[in-house]
């Protein structure tokens, strides 16, 4: 299946989704208009990636230094997809935020009490 | 029980679980939702408070900023006036003799505002005229009269290099304000409304102003004298709606003559 790649914008982070190597990553602002339209292919890659033959390792680096409710509604959307294939995929997920942004923080807190069995890292960059 | 019964009944069993687990998704994405909006609320408080505070801060800065640039062009004006040994009330009597004609001339009241900090330059040129002219007690030969109607240029080329309002309603102010309306007076003869308006006022406050004042080759004038001139001059040194607009509000004027005067 093809790679998706996504160049940042103001309001929206740079996405790539290399199914050859099974990383995922996305970097950057979230606060677009219509978070959903946005991060539709985003989601229907990720579907297509489980449900056909997915890497040996599946890494998702998140560094997302500022997003909007929506994105936090999307990011949990996002890690059900995750939840939903950890059974039969190996899955790490690395939450990665500077040490003074509170914001992210907490949602990476938040993410680990929803998805208990999902693994999600926090890494604090200083 | 027949087999219809079962059937139902077994419908019924999965119904159950499939209903169970709808609610459990539904409750599930209802605690989410109400996360996110807990932590987004939070958030906004923060990003708004930041936002008041640094805004509150450049408005702070901005402040001083003008104020800083209007003592300075206050101080320059100063300097201008130290060099031929006026005093420092002379620049704001005309400072405020210029708001005044302004306004009453009708510009928009920003513009006044912008005078009233740019007309205390006018004579800054003065500051590269040699002492001995200067202050020379006495009437000008030909070459030091020459060389004191530089004093002009010389403010327009000081502050001219500024692309400030400020500095460029100064630098008109400068070069202008021994222009004439009739067209005899210099740098550069300029007559009628090609005179910037910022440079006909100050021209009339200015002269006002150093008429009713003891010079180092004068004394005062009475104000009879004054107004006498001030009306001969109507349409010849001076715009002769400004001479109207002088006359018809001379309370005014007067007031802040009062208020400001030479203390020694």
């Amino acid at each position: 299946m093809e790679n998706l790649s996504i160049e940042e914008t103001k309001y929206t982070p740079k996405i790539s989704m290399n199914a050859a190597t099974g990383v995922i990553e996305m970097t950057g602002k979230s606060y677009p208009e219509n978070t959903f339209e946005f991060y539709a292919p985003v989601m229907s890659w990720l579907d297509e990636y489980f449900s056909e033959k997915a890497a040996d390792i599946t890494v998702v680096n998140m560094e997302i230094i500022y997003f909007n409710s929506s994105s936090s509604k999307l990011f949990f959307d996002f890690f059900d997809v995750l939840d939903e294939a950890k059974d039969d995929n190996k899955i790490e997920v690395n939450w990665i935020y500077d040490e003074d942004n509170e914001s992210a923080e907490e949602a990476g807190e938040d993410f680990i009490e929803d998805f208990e069995n999902l693994t999600i890292k926090l890494v604090v960059k200083s | 029980m027949t087999v219809l019964e079962d059937k139902l009944l077994a419908e019924l069993k999965s119904l159950k679980v499939e209903s169970t687990a709808t609610i459990d998704k539904l409750s599930k994405d209802l605690k989410r939702q109400m996360k996110i909006m807990a932590r987004s609320d939070k958030r906004q408080q923060k990003e708004y408070d930041e936002l008041q505070t640094k805004l509150q801060e450049v408005e702070e800065l901005s402040s001083e900023v003008e104020i800083t640039q209007r003592e300075v062009v206050f101080t320059m004006g100063a300097i201008g006036e130290s060099r031929s040994k006026e005093t420092g009330n002379h620049v704001k009597r005309v400072a405020e003799y210029s708001f005044l004609l302004a306004k009453f001339y009708g510009l928009p009241i920003k513009d006044c505002l912008l005078l009233k900090d740019a007309s205390p330059m006018h004579d800054i040129g003065k500051v590269a005229i040699p002492d001995a002219i200067l202050n020379k007690p006495g009437r000008f030969d030909e070459a030091e009269r020459k060389i004191m109607d530089t004093h002009a240029q010389l403010g327009y080329d000081i502050l001219s290099t500024s692309d400030r309002p400020l500095m460029k309603a100064a630098s008109i102010v400068a070069y202008q304000h021994h222009e004439k309306y009739n067209g005899k007076g210099y740098p550069n003869k300029l007559s009628g409304e090609n005179i910037h308006i910022y440079g006909r006022v100050t021209a009339l406050a200015d002269v006002f102003d150093a008429l009713g004042s003891d010079r180092c080759y004068k004394s005062a004038w009475d104000d009879e004298k004054i107004f006498k001139l001030l009306k001969e001059e109507r349409g010849e040194h001076f715009d002769p709606n400004l001479i109207d607009i002088f006359f018809d509000n001379l309370d005014e004027f007067l007031e802040i003559r009062d208020r400001l005067q030479d203390k020694f």
